[in-house]
């Protein structure tokens, strides 16, 4: 910078030392109002609660569902009369599967004035911009099942289902208690879902005195699994454990199934999707046993009733990922209809205070945040989940 | 030994296609001293075009391919059009731009086809060969074979027809094959055309091996292009070898490093490329002042 | 009008804006609202990164995709050692910066035996390779990243408010921004960007080109990491997400599109592209086809970015209104200072060339070549094409390694030393084909061989600045009085590629000239000129030769080879086939029987027949 003659410098410097004493007045954004905690002076006007999810990138799937699930409740709310005559207004934002865009949304939602949060459902976007949406009031109702989720003791966070070690847990109970299975082996990829399915359900047969025969883990965007089902193969287990999204999962079984292996396949939620049997083909994910809080869209009138509606608005049937998010948005709605449209903490305490019964079972809220605390199993026969016996 | 064997032939039915991927790479770059950093883009294009033929329009799987190549050999041909004033000058210039070229076909395929993938079932249903317990589905077989019939009709067309040999000329000195009467880019459009058809129709034949998604063009394509340089590039019998090793090196690294399968494949190749930078057959590439 | 453009100067308009700008920057925060303020957050840090991509990649010439793996280093370096092993955050920030560095010199290595393409994926390899690693490594959380990180503790400032950080950025990025600018416009940029436009002749004229490649690499490592710090302490959270190949190629078009031979233009791409991506947020599809798009257009229509633009839009304006300007001319030639005669080493052998061979895989172009090249001498060389003549100077030069044999400069081995190390050791050179530097101006054309210092020098830009300074003033006062001894000062500010063949051909000679040889080989300096330029030229050398200054040259003009050089070697295929003054060379029959054939060398027998 000396390249100036000396008077730039100085009227430089000058410059600099003005704008200095005008930031020592009073730091720019405090007279920023932090939205959620003013209280709703617009009585008259929508309650906006955003919807954040990926709607690009290889998560959208699921985003897709969630926003499906969540605008259907809040649709239905709206035609019968919305919250004290306020309608709820939703505004979707895609956070592309990038933790650093979630956190950029969180600021933004916080700005446009959104009270609560429907989402993500990626846990990694989620933990990101938890911290953010707790200094800024901000309920948030999540479809992920990480449990490191609740390490982060948000007043402000809530899961839509159950946490990942209750699927699994549940489920190593059925194989080795109820079916006597020994010979177990996994097939986890490395992003946090998998990760976490691998923790949960190797402590989960621990728990039962029983080591997994095999190991493998993958990339989360491999495509061919092949050699990892190799190792397994080798090993000749009875049950292959698989902790992978629905695309994966079906393309792990597909593969294994090409190489030979007769082994049951046993997974969690995204077994229980029809992205996982399309992509893996009927006739080899019958024989799935599946752990998963919402089996099918007929196990119950409250599900075909659910199920109806969705089909109706979307042209195609619901599955898990639609029906947490339906019961997610009803616990919203039924919070904000006991409190009177309220916001920030005390719409938080209303959340944890509602009693629900929905699609996936009993709401009822803990202090972390959980409020689904079973799963249900289930097996895929011709093409359809059918309770286990 | 069985897992072993197994294995192997994995990797090799993989390295098959990582050959058709590095004979597009050799070829444009052997005659247009072009690396194509939207070669992977241009995989992913075909076997979606191919996935739509084959699935929406229920065409034959032997007829979906080579339709699925011709479309994409015209996206070749565009954007060779697009960046032929760089062709000859600016060559750090063009890697980007084809870069650029790359990022529009990932943005119109998830505008087009959505970014979820779609699964594609095998056109050859009879079960799998059974090798002493080794399974070799039929499919992989009938990769190997057209990749090696790829080849054929790639060195016979490059050493005995006179476009072929043109393309070759212009490798060497595009101002002397202007002098003796070679239309220098319709030379290079050529080239690039056949070189994105190759990976089209690698594209085409991994769907049903894999899953088509809108990312699957950027492993692939830094597969076959490791697949390239490791063979060396410009070489089409080192891009056969090269291909097959790093399918491989693949299939046993996904094995032994699981997670860590493509840091490992990387350091590895980073390595040999150090020591080595002309890869196992030498570079024969284009003549640059 | 003539009076008010008088007040107006480039620099004046230059300096105001930048004030405007500081001020401008410094009280933005108070306009934004939170969300643009965490937007401008995040404009800053990719500027940061921009501007250190634009040192390797536009600078330097060297292609980096890895520099998204220097912001991962650099943020979980901080992340790990601040959330597990517990050190403050200004500590772990300052070890983060080292293992940045580390990064740098590892993906640097490549840089120096593989260029272009080669560099581009391997480098974009190393970047998959440590996406990989953090993907999957328990150390630094896998997918779920690393969350807790804590706010900078600094003197009481609340940093953890998106306003005050935003201070703390803009502090670290101007300083970072002007560090960047400094070192382009001294001697290390100016070397860095003749590495860029040709690296041969680069080397030929004493840059060290590893080490500056390394050197850029470092540097570019180092804004990377510095923004991977600053990003851990913005956000507390990090995941494998933020560092994918999707945003090293965003990284790379706001780059590209921005300017990338520009700093200004790689922080206006990134500010630009950033906010653009905010705006589309919805619509990313979308908006990467826009970027994409605009890369390519960009590329193939203006490389020199969007910064370049005005420049050409205002060239073009000034061509429209016929505004030609007073074309720059050729000033007459002022004799160097005559060197004192040196006793002793008058006529002494300067360059030995013993037993030479050089093979190229089969082709043996230079066969068993010996000769002497004597101080103060005018020495030609000629032949018929492909005799090996420039092979010859080629490997003098350092350019190739000999395949036998040895060339001695002084009593001293010479061959298989590289090209710098030569030109160090006082051999200067021209080229058959002119190889000037075109992205630089005729002066620093002259200033990189101006500059004799070796690369590790430059310590002194983190350690005495002041010292650069002077050095780059002193540089650009020889320079100008180098340009103004061979006529050409007026053409000091433009480029080469604008100048006329002849011109061009001088400030070679010049540039040559400019790194102080013992030594000088001009290879063809009279093709391509007319008869007045070749009298000039002949001038010229003898005033260099005068001047205490060997030369050897390569010449096919019989004319200038007969009245200047003083004596003659002739070459053909690979050997020397004749040595002496030029007259008695003329007669040779083997000369004759190189150049014409043998058909038309008069019959042997026809002499002793007459009658």
């Amino acid at each position: 910078m000396s390249r100036r003659p000396r008077y730039r410098l100085v009227s430089a410097a000058a410059a600099a030392a003005a704008a200095l004493v005008a930031a020592a007045c009073s730091a720019p954004g405090s007279s920023q109002p932090s939205s959620g905690s003013t209280s709703s002076g617009a009585a008259a006007g929508p309650i906006k609660i955003a919807v954040v999810d990926a709607q690009s990138g290889s998560e959208s799937d699921l985003g897709q569902f969630e926003w499906r699930g969540v605008k259907l409740a809040v649709d239905q709310a709206n035609a019968a009369g919305g919250i004290d005559g306020r309608k709820i207004q939703l505004t979707l934002y895609d956070d592309q599967g990038d933790p650093t865009v979630g956190t950029e949304l969180a600021r933004k939602i916080a700005s446009a004035g959104d009270i609560a949060m429907f989402g993500t459902a990626e846990s990694a976007v989620t933990l990101a911009m938890a911290p953010i949406l707790e200094s800024e009031h901000i309920p948030n109702i999540t479809s992920g099942q990480s449990t490191q989720l609740l390490a982060l003791h948000s007043p402000y966070l809530f899961l839509n289902g159950p946490t990942g070690l209750t699927y699994d847990s549940t489920l190593a109970k059925y194989l080795v208690t109820t079916k006597g299975y020994k010979k177990i082996a996994m097939l986890t990829n490395n992003d946090s879902y998998g990760a976490g399915e691998d923790e949960a359900f190797t402590a989960s047969l621990k728990s039962l005195g029983i080591t997994p025969v095999a190991t493998e883990v993958v990339p989360a965007d491999q495509t061919n699994m092949t050699p990892a089902l190799t190792a397994i193969r080798a090993k000749n287990p009875q049950v292959l454990f698989i902790g992978a999204e629905e695309a994966q999962s079906g393309l792990i079984v597909k593969q294994a199934r090409a190489l030979g292996m007769t082994a049951v396949i046993a997974e969690g939620a995204p077994a229980g999707t029809p992205l996982y049997m399309s992509t893996a083909g009927v006739a080899n994910a019958n024989g799935t046993i599946v752990s998963s809080p919402y089996l099918g869209n007929d196990v119950s009138p409250a599900a075909r009733k659910f199920a109806a509606a969705y089909t109706a608005a979307y042209g195609t049937a619901p599955e898990l990922h639609g029906a947490k998010a339906y019961d997610g948005a009803e616990v919203m709605i039924a919070a904000l209809k006991a409190c009177n449209a309220c916001t920030g903490l005390a719409l938080a305490n209303a959340i944890r205070a509602v009693h629900y019964a929905g699609l996936l079972g009993n709401f009822r809220y803990n202090s972390s945040g959980v409020g689904i605390f079973a799963t249900s199993i289930g097996i895929i026969t011709d093409g359809k989940i059918k309770p286990a016996g | 030994m069985q897992s072993f064997f197994q294995t192997l032939v994995s990797g090799l039915s993989f390295g098959a296609v990582y050959a058709l991927v590095a004979l597009g790479f050799s070829l444009v770059y052997r005659t247009m001293g072009l690396v194509n950093f939207a070669h992977g883009a241009v995989l992913m294009i075909g076997a979606y075009v191919a996935s739509t033929f084959y699935l929406s329009a229920r065409l034959p799987f032997a007829v979906a391919v080579p339709a699925a190549m011709i479309v994409t050999g015209a996206v070749g041909l565009v954007i060779e059009r697009v960046l032929r004033p760089l062709e000859n000058k600016d060559f750090d210039l063009m890697l980007i731009g084809t870069i650029g070229a790359g990022t529009v076909l990932d943005a119109v395929a998830i505008l087009i086809w959505s970014s979820s993938g779609r699964g594609v079932p095998s056109p050859v249903q009879t079960a799998p060969f059974d090798i002493g317990g080794v399974r070799i589905p039929a499919y992989n077989v009938l990769v190997i074979g057209v990749t090696a019939a790829a080849m054929a009709v790639l060195t016979l067309f490059l050493q005995r027809t006179r476009h072929g040999a043109a393309m070759q000329a212009v490798a060497m000195d595009h101002e002397a094959a202007t002098a003796v009467g070679i239309h220098v880019g319709r030379s290079n459009a050529i080239s690039f055309a056949i070189g994105a058809a190759l990976a089209a129709l690698a594209g085409a034949l991994v769907g049903p091996m894999l899953y088509v998604t809108p990312t699957m063009g950027d492993s692939l394509g830094i597969q076959g292009f490791a697949a390239a340089i490791l063979g060396g590039f410009g070489s089409i019998p080192g891009a056969i070898v090269g291909g097959l090793g790093i399918g491989v090196i693949g299939s046993f690294a996904a094995q032994s490093f699981q997670g860590y399968s493509d840091l490992v494949t990387f350091v590895v190749f980073t390595v040999l490329v150090m020591i080595r930078p002309t890869g196992i057959f030498g570079e024969r590439t284009v003549n640059r002042a | 009008m003539s009076r008010l453009w008088s007040l107006w100067s480039p620099g004046r308009a230059r300096a105001g804006g930048l004030v405007v700008l500081a001020v401008a920057a410094w009280l933005l925060p108070y306009r934004l609202n939170i969300y643009w303020i965490s937007v401008a957050d995040t404009a800053i840090l990719f500027a940061l990164l921009a501007v250190g991509m634009g040192l390797v990649m536009g600078i330097a010439g060297q292609v980096n995709l890895a520099q998204i793996a220097f912001f991962g280093v650099g943020a979980y370096a901080t992340a790990i050692l601040t959330t597990r092993d517990g050190f403050g955050f200004w500590t772990a920030g300052a070890l983060a910066m080292l293992a940045a560095v580390i990064a740098g010199l590892v993906v640097g290595l490549p840089a120096l035996r593989i260029q272009s393409h080669y560099l581009g994926i391997v480098t974009l390899g190393l970047a998959v390779a440590f996406i990989d690693w953090i993907t999957n490594a328990p150390i630094t959380g896998g997918d779920s990243g690393i969350s807790g990180i804590p706010t900078p503790p600094l003197f009481g400032i609340d940093l953890a408010s998106q306003y005050l950080y935003y201070y703390l950025e803009l502090i670290v990025f101007a300083g970072g921004l002007a560090f960047g600018l400094f070192i382009v416009r001294t001697p290390l940029g100016r070397r860095m960007r003749a590495m860029r436009d040709d690296p041969l002749a680069a080397s030929a004229v004493g840059v060290e080109i590893r080490m500056l490649r390394m050197a850029a690499f470092v540097l570019a490592s180092v804004y990377g990491g510095a923004a991977g710090v600053l990003y851990a302490g913005l956000v507390h959270y990090i995941a494998p997400e933020t560092f994918s190949i999707a945003d090293m190629f965003l990284l790379l078009a706001m780059v590209i599109i921005g300017g990338r031979q520009s700093l200004a233009g790689c922080v206006i791409g990134a500010i630009g592209l950033t906010v653009v991506q905010q705006e589309l947020i919805n619509l990313a599809a979308y908006a990467q086809l826009g970027y994409g798009l605009v890369v390519v257009a960009v590329v193939v229509f203006a490389p020199a970015g969007l910064v370049g633009i005005p420049g050409r839009a205002a060239a073009w304006y000034r061509r429209w209104r016929g505004h030609t300007g007073r074309a720059a001319a050729l000033e007459p030639f002022r004799p160097l200072p005559a060197a004192p005669p040196s006793p002793g080493s008058a006529g002494g052998a300067l360059l030995e060339v013993a037993g030479l061979v050089m093979r190229f895989r089969g082709v043996t172009a230079i066969d068993d070549v010996s000769l002497t090249v004597r101080e103060g001498e005018i020495l030609g060389i000629v032949g018929p094409n492909g005799s090996g003549k420039t092979t010859l100077f080629n490997v003098i030069s350092g350019l190739y390694r000999p395949t036998a044999g040895t060339v001695s400069l002084g009593g001293r081995v010479i061959s298989g030393a590289g090209p710098h190390r030569i030109c160090q050791l006082g051999v200067a050179r021209t080229f058959q084909h002119l190889r000037l530097f075109g992205n630089l101006t005729v002066a620093d054309n002259m200033l990189v061989p101006l500059d004799r210092t070796r690369t590790w020098w430059s310590w002194r830009y983190i350690g005495w600045p002041p010292g650069v300074w002077r050095h780059d003033r002193e540089l650009k006062w020889r320079a100008a009085s180098l340009l103004g001894c061979f006529g050409l000062a007026q053409f000091a500010g433009l480029l080469p590629g604008s100048l006329p063949y002849g011109i061009q051909r001088r400030l070679e000679l010049a540039r040559a000239m400019a790194s102080s040889p013992r030594l000088l080989l001009l290879d063809e300096p009279a093709a391509g000129l007319n008869g007045e330029e070749r009298s000039q030229l002949a001038a010229i050398v003898r005033s260099i030769r005068d001047s205490g200054v060997t030369v050897v040259l390569i010449e096919h003009n019989m004319g200038l080879v007969m009245s200047l050089c003083e004596r003659v070697i002739v070459l053909d295929s690979g050997t020397v086939i004749a040595e002496g003054v030029p007259a008695q060379v003329a007669r040779d029959p083997a000369v004759l029987e190189a150049y014409l054939g043998k058909s038309a060398l008069p019959a042997p027998h026809a002499t002793e027949a007459s009658p």
